[in-house]
């Protein structure tokens, strides 16, 4: 067995500690013991019972659908825009996913279901607008590199400040908002969970079966499309999915960023670049990290409970720049800039 | 078994291959020189589909190229470009393992079949030993010859070559272009390599054709077409022809050389 398959083989192991570290663990006098018998009983009919299986079950499973779809997404991204740094909250997806759910809750009282479908457009809105951005800023058609990047900040800063305007003009509904625009992994948002996991589930099983163009993609468009590869549909088909999956999470715990942009990067020196065996990776991993971030966010600053997403902007900061002196400020990788 | 005829290309207003026409028999290496900026590369790229040609036809075995599909075109045509580029952490046997792309369905893989032949087409090119060694950590005569093994193992009758050779030293660039040639001449595969160096293609292809400003200037055997006639059309560039045991040899003068520099 090889050392790649070792790695693979373990991230679901990974995950289902970080599952039941998640769901035990916690401020109260829920033992960790009763809270995974409770897990299994799967009634309600005790406070124990009650907290895991309607507040600790759902943050669990909200943090492993953004955490999977986010990880994923940016593998794929970073791969088809050729960008070290790109991902969903890099290129503008989750701004753009975020601005437009706050608008179509502020402007048209839109419901649950409409705001999910505010949530797609918006994501896929911002992605265009990132790269519109960049190439009128580039006088490119293809921009890559660091204007790509800067045009995408400059969208997300754009659409942040729009979304934070909304919430400013209404006192009375920032309430609503106020958590899930910095990323709110809570259980309160199961409901949206229910409501919009299959979008990420079928973005997932596309990506999946693209894995293998996408890799192929991965060689240069033209040694892609000499293997048989359709590039421009396959491009679009994951960009497409891309879309579906962060918009997606955007629409249940708002904007969370950093696992799209760094999961990726720690993975590919361990199981490889070839998207067959890194997607998955990614996805499980992903689903990992958000786990035990969120894990973290209720628990290390106990009393106080952070914002998952506001941790993970922390870290994900800090992480940004170490893949800036890595990818860009190095001799060696001057070329991709 | 390839047939161009009268194409016109060109990026945008640039109009690079002017009414060009070419014959490409099965099992014949084809060599195309001639100055930089002359259509070589877009000539390849043309055939592939990559670039919109505004007027002729190219014909695989009759069949209009256009109307081809990727996955069936690849099937048939293997294309090496000019700059290659693989991700880091890939090994070569995974980079090799995707030139099968064409013949795999959706969910499945290599068959065992396609596997004997990957390790038949490592031990071929020299690399049988380095298929779990990451691409990118290769040497520069290895990498390029993992590059044409993918192409190889892509199992194509018509393979296409842009400059294959850069960046080798001058065994490798015997070395690579003596394994085309026997895959030609042993299993029928039809080349098409751009070189830049003349006497490379004088000694491994049965037909140059030199190419300028996207005209043929003279297209046959290298003995015919080797001429120093031929070399001052298409590039500018005085040149002495030897010819030594059938192979014919160019030789750029020194006094016009220096003339240039200066």
């Amino acid at each position: 067995m090889t050392r790649r398959s070792l790695v693979l083989a373990s991230t679901p192991f990974v995950l289902a500690l970080a599952f039941f570290a998640n769901i035990s663990l916690g401020p109260g006098s829920i033992s960790p013991a009763g809270a995974i018998g409770a897990l299994f009983h799967m009634e309600a009919d005790s406070y124990e019972g009650a907290v895991v299986l309607y507040q600790r079950l759902p943050r669990a499973l909200i943090a492993i659908y953004v955490g999977a779809t986010m990880a994923v997404s940016g593998a794929v991204l970073q791969g088809l825009v050729r960008n070290p740094l790109a991902s969903p909250s890099t290129l503008g997806m989750n701004a753009g996913a975020t601005v437009f759910v706050v608008a179509g809750a502020y402007l048209f009282d839109f419901g649950m279901t409409a705001q999910g479908m505010a949530a797609l457009v918006g994501a896929l809105f911002g992605f265009f607008a990132c790269v519109a951005i960049a190439r009128l800023a580039g006088g490119s058609a293809d921009p890559r590199g660091l204007a790509l990047i800067l045009s995408g900040a400059l969208v997300s800063i754009l659409f942040i400040g729009i979304a934070n305007a909304f919430l400013l003009s209404d006192p009375a509904r920032r309430m609503d908002f106020l958590g899930w625009v910095t990323g709110n992994i809570n259980h309160v948002y199961g409901d949206r969970l229910y409501a919009f996991w299959w979008i990420g589930a079928a973005a997932l099983v596309l990506l999946a079966a693209l894995s293998r163009s996408l890799t192929l993609i991965l060689l240069g468009h033209e040694k892609a499309a000499s293997a048989g590869v359709r590039v421009d549909l396959v491009s679009n088909l994951a960009i497409g999915a891309t879309v579906l999956a962060s918009g997606s999470a955007v629409a249940i715990c708002g904007p969370i960023g950093f696992v799209g942009l760094v999961v990726p990067h720690i993975l590919r020196p361990l199981v490889g670049s070839n998207l067959s065996a890194l997607l998955p990776a990614c996805m499980v991993t992903g689903a990992s990290v958000c786990l035990f971030a969120d894990l973290c966010a209720r628990a290390a600053f106990h009393p106080y409970v952070l914002h998952t997403g506001v941790l993970m902007d922390l870290l994900g900061g800090l992480v940004f720049i170490v893949i800036v002196r890595r990818f860009y400020l190095s001799g060696s990788a001057r070329g991709l800039a | 078994m390839l047939k161009v005829s009268n194409i016109t290309a060109g990026y945008g207003r640039l109009v690079v291959l002017h009414a060009l026409s070419a014959n490409f028999a099965r099992g014949r290496v084809t060599a195309f020189v001639g100055p930089n900026g002359c259509g070589k590369s877009t000539l390849l790229k043309a055939i592939m589909g990559f670039m919109p040609i505004s007027g002729g036809e190219i014909l695989l075995e009759g069949q209009p190229i256009r109307l081809i599909g990727r996955k069936a075109l690849a099937r048939r045509i293997a294309y090496l470009p000019q700059e290659c580029q693989c991700p880091d952490y890939m090994t070569l046997g995974e980079l090799i393992e995707l030139a099968g792309y064409s013949r795999y369905s959706l969910v499945g893989g290599p068959s065992a079949r396609d596997r004997q032949l990957f390790a038949e087409i490592l031990d071929l090119v020299g690399l049988a030993d380095k298929a779990g060694c990451q691409v990118n950590s290769l040497s520069g005569g290895q990498r390029q010859r993992a590059w044409i093994a993918m192409v190889l193992a892509q199992e194509a009758d018509v393979i296409l070559m842009d400059e294959p050779v850069n960046h080798l030293d001058m065994k490798y660039q015997y070395a690579v272009l003596g394994l085309v040639r026997e895959l030609s001449a042993r299993h029928g595969k039809t080349v098409i390599v751009v070189l830049h160096d003349l006497n490379l293609a004088s000694a491994f292809a049965d037909d140059v054709v030199m190419l300028r400003d996207g005209k043929v200037v003279a297209a046959g055997p290298a003995q015919e077409t080797m001429t120093a006639a031929n070399v001052e059309r298409a590039f500018d560039f005085e040149a002495d022809i030897f010819s030594r045991d059938g192979r014919v040899v160019c030789l750029p003068r020194m006094s016009h050389a220096e003339a240039v520099a200066a």
